[in-house]
């Protein structure tokens, strides 16, 4: 039945769930204090929660509710984007339970089942739940056959919407993600899955759409008659910090080009959806995606690297294999780069070059689309020395927003031009302060809108593309080093100055 | 700050210029150009109220104060400020005397920031007619507020005989966190509604929009009930099945009762003034909601079919038997 009192044009209004149960596994970890609760709360705080709401902790501690509702409170203030208020925080503890148990324990899941229907009667949830694996993906399969076993996980049988939000890493390859993906599709039927990839929860991945589709400004030049080149950064400057055991076996390319980077890529390259709705949106992510060509010569067009001991901001820093928990000999890879293309009309020749690292010289994400060069400059040589090319960088964390790089004439006597910048940040038009991307997709959710998560195929897809080039890696020899702070090992630099360009400096 | 004394409007337009170049600010983006229309004594509110709403959505602040329309000498005075006190957009404040009062819109034309959005909020007593004010004729979206007018109940009146679309009221955002209540008590399904009653002040134009929206939503009959709370107290709604209410309890809370379910406490914010205004801004185009429960609020016939342009009515109201309100604020 619809509610006769919502109407599309009501935009005042905001969009509120439908009353149900947030259930956390793994609700002690790093991701549910730094990220979810705080999310939670935002929400909360913001009014975008439903009336029948409540976020239920699972994991193995022996705590009660009260235990949780103290961690999550602490979270919050520490976490929380908007400013923290006793008075909402006293409603929303009502809403706080949790439940101890571990995964293999087949009584604390029988509680669990209990436990939701139960909380209908008691927080007129309408026994809706959705569940958020916050939890290593070695511990999937059996929390994954517990929810099966109880009846958790059945729209039909609990005659209420249940959905399950995973974490990347979905596998490490394409064979294990498969595995992953059919346990979970299994499970949980598969439009009720969720994968979380929170780049996409940015207000800039979703303005590239808006940027393309919206405008006619620039979908007429975005292919290979106008594209020379499109360059995909996403740079960190901290390390590895606690996550050893994990890097080692994960390393860059795992870890951020296989979904970040090329979820972006994807949003960047595909063509129009005939809507906006989730079918159409990963309809075209998943063509696009299966178009793209892993590199043929991998020793040419795949770099990775290590970051050496070096200096950055001003501070020291250790090598990679100097870190606690990483092995003196390790191989993994704290940078990589990849040129890839893309198989189609619009984008055959247009090289696609992706590169992340960590403890790279600053914090930056950005897509930068680069233009060919005019044909014929009516202009003496010396008068366009300093003219490059054009650009549209699209940058997506830090200083949102859009640049536009174009030659301009220098103000005097004589003809010189000269690259200048145009420049749209976020902050300046609007600063209706953008939601934690956590905030927002945490909200999608509940809402049951994945027009912002990736499907399967894509994700399988990608792992169809960073295969070869894991396998390559692992035949061949060790990854070049790279001074902290500095942009990358050389390697990088000479892949891309063999085909006459250079890297954008972010 | 730029301050300029006995002006006029190129001294101001310069004025601007000059302070956007040493603030760097040459091609800093501005959403809209906000004109606030407003009385000597509600400047300092205004001001903050617009601060408020500009760190939301930045923009060109120009607040208009018309001083004395029946002072002898026409005379401008005008500040200029960027990052300062007024937030980190632009603004200028214009204090006009005299007969120029009358013809704002000669200084405020060409100090719009070029081909955005202009909303004109009058803070003060509703225009009669918004036709009478150029400052409103100019705008892409007219903000009024009916609570600011003598009798609000006969000024929502007015509103709905000279709608247009893109008028919008602040006691209508002032209803948004009580509609959001009563909308989420009806996403868990319910039976048909058989009748409601709104309970609020009396003579507040916030409980009457509520009733509107009601009657045009539900298709019930809505009463109104008067208590002695400042704004709204209580919305009831009678199903075929039970009933719904939302009832304010304390300060920023509400309680959510719905038959055969538990009780909900859930947020009710009081909000200020710059709040309300951000919301106002975060939509520029017309407001068809609004404009059906104005229609039911005072019994109007169907508002979405009227057109949206207005062209200048002359209206003078040091020689007018009934001048009207939005002119003669200061």
């Amino acid at each position: 039945m619809t509610n006769p009192l919502r109407s599309p044009g009501d935009r005042r209004l905001p969009r509120v769930p439908e009353p149900c149960a947030l259930v956390v596994f793994g609700a002690t970890g790093d991701l549910a204090r730094k990220k979810l609760i705080p999310a939670v709360y935002d929400l909360a705080n913001r009014g975008l929660l439903p009336a029948g709401f409540v976020l239920l902790g699972f994991a193995r501690r022996d705590w009660g509710h009260g235990d949780f509702e103290q961690v999550a409170r602490t979270a919050a203030q520490k976490g929380a984007r908007t400013e923290f208020r006793e008075s909402t925080w006293q409603r929303l503890s009502d809403s706080i339970k949790f439940l101890p148990g571990s995964f293999d324990d087949d009584a604390a899941f029988d509680t669990l089942a209990a436990t939701l229907a139960d909380l209908d009667a008691t927080h007129g949830t309408m026994g809706n739940a959705a569940f958020y694996l916050s939890i290593p993906p070695a511990a999937f399969p059996v929390v994954l056959k517990q929810m099966q076993r109880t009846g958790m996980a059945d729209n039909s049988e609990c005659r209420a919407w249940r959905r399950v939000v995973v974490e990347k890493p979905f596998g490490h390859d394409l064979a294990s993600s498969r595995e992953l993906n059919d346990l979970v599709d299994d499970v949980f039927t598969a439009q009720d899955v969720f994968r979380i990839d929170h780049y996409l929860g940015k207000e800039t991945v979703q303005n590239l759409m808006a940027l393309r589709f919206a405008n006619t400004l620039f979908e007429p030049i975005w292919n290979s008659h106008h594209v020379d080149s499109v360059q995909i950064t996403m740079a960190e400057d901290v390390g590895i910090g606690t996550r050893a055991a994990f890097y080692e076996e994960t390393g860059a390319a795992r870890d951020v080009l296989q979904n970040h980077l090329l979820q972006l890529l994807a949003l960047t390259a595909m063509e129009e959806p005939v809507g906006f709705d989730a079918e159409s949106l990963r309809t075209e992510k998943r063509k696009v995606l299966g178009a793209l060509k892993p590199p043929v010569d991998l020793a040419a067009h795949a770099v990775r690297g290590q970051y050496d001991q070096g200096w950055l901001a001003g501070e020291r820093v250790q090598a990679y294999r100097a870190e606690e928990g990483v092995a003196a000999d390790s191989r993994t890879e704290t940078y990589a780069a990849v040129r890839l293309e893309i198989e189609t009309r619009r984008w055959a020749g247009v090289p696609f070059y992706l590169r992340t690292g960590k403890r790279l010289p600053r914090r930056v994400t950005e897509i930068a689309v680069v233009f060919r060069k005019a044909p014929h400059l009516p202009f003496a040589k010396t008068d366009t020395e300093e003219l490059g090319a054009n650009q549209l960088v699209v940058r997506v964390q830090p200083d949102e927003g859009v640049t536009l790089r174009f030659g301009s004439k220098v103000p005097g006597t004589v003809m010189e031009v000269r690259d200048v910048a145009m420049d749209f940040q976020y902050g300046e038009a609007f600063t209706e302060a953008s939601p934690e991307a956590y905030e927002r997709l945490l909200l999608d959710v509940l809402l049951g809108d994945a027009s912002l998560f990736p499907r399967n195929e894509e994700v399988e897809q990608s792992w169809r593309v960073i295969d070869p080039i894991e396998q390559f890696w692992a035949e061949e020899g060790e990854p070049e080093l790279y001074r902290a702070g500095e942009w990358g090992p050389k390697g990088a630099d000479t892949m891309l100055a063999r085909e006459g360009r250079c890297w954008r400096r972010p | 700050m730029t301050t300029l004394w006995d002006t006029t409007g190129s001294a101001v337009v310069k004025a601007l210029g000059a302070e956007r170049r040493t603030h760097g600010a040459v091609a800093s983006g501005l959403a809209l150009t906000l004109v606030v229309v407003v009385g000597e004594g509600q400047v300092e509110e205004a001001e903050q109220a617009a601060t408020r709403a500009a760190a939301e959505h930045p923009c060109r602040l120009i607040l208009v104060v018309r001083r004395r329309p029946d002072a002898p000498e026409s005379r401008l005075d005008a500040e200029v400020l960027i990052g300062g006190r007024l937030g980190p957009g632009e603004a200028v404040v214009l204090r006009m005397y005299g007969r120029l009062a009358l013809h704002a819109e000669s200084v405020v034309l060409p100090l719009l920031a070029p081909d955005a959005p202009v909303v004109t909020w009058w803070f003060g007593p509703p225009p009669r007619l918004i036709a009478h004010d150029p400052l409103g004729v100019l705008a892409d979206r007219r903000v009024t507020d009916c609570s600011l007018a003598d009798d609000p109940l006969a000024a929502l009146r007015e509103r709905a005989e000279d709608y247009a679309p893109g008028d919008t009221d602040l006691s209508w955002a002032r209803a948004t966190p009580w509609r959001a209540l009563c909308a989420a008590a009806f996403d868990a399904g319910t039976s048909p509604a058989r009748s409601a009653t709104v309970t609020g002040a009396a003579g507040d134009p916030a409980r009457e929009l509520i009733a509107g929206w009601l009657r045009a939503c539900l298709e019930v009959e809505v009463a109104g009930a008067d208590s002695d709370s400042r704004g709204l107290s209580s919305i009831r709604v009678e199903l075929e099945e039970g009933a719904v209410e939302v009832t304010a309890a304390g300060r920023s809370t509400a309680v959510l009762t719905r038959s055969g379910q538990p009780d909900r406490t859930m947020p009710l914010d009081e909000r200020e003034l710059g709040d309300l205004l951000a919301e106002e801004l975060r939509r520029l185009d017309a407001d068809e909601t609004y404009a059906r429960a104005l229609a039911a609020a005072t019994g109007s016939g169907d508002l979405s079919d009227r057109s949206g342009g207005r062209s200048h009515v002359w209206h003078d109201p040091t020689d007018s038997a009934e001048p009207d309100p939005a002119l003669t604020t200061a």
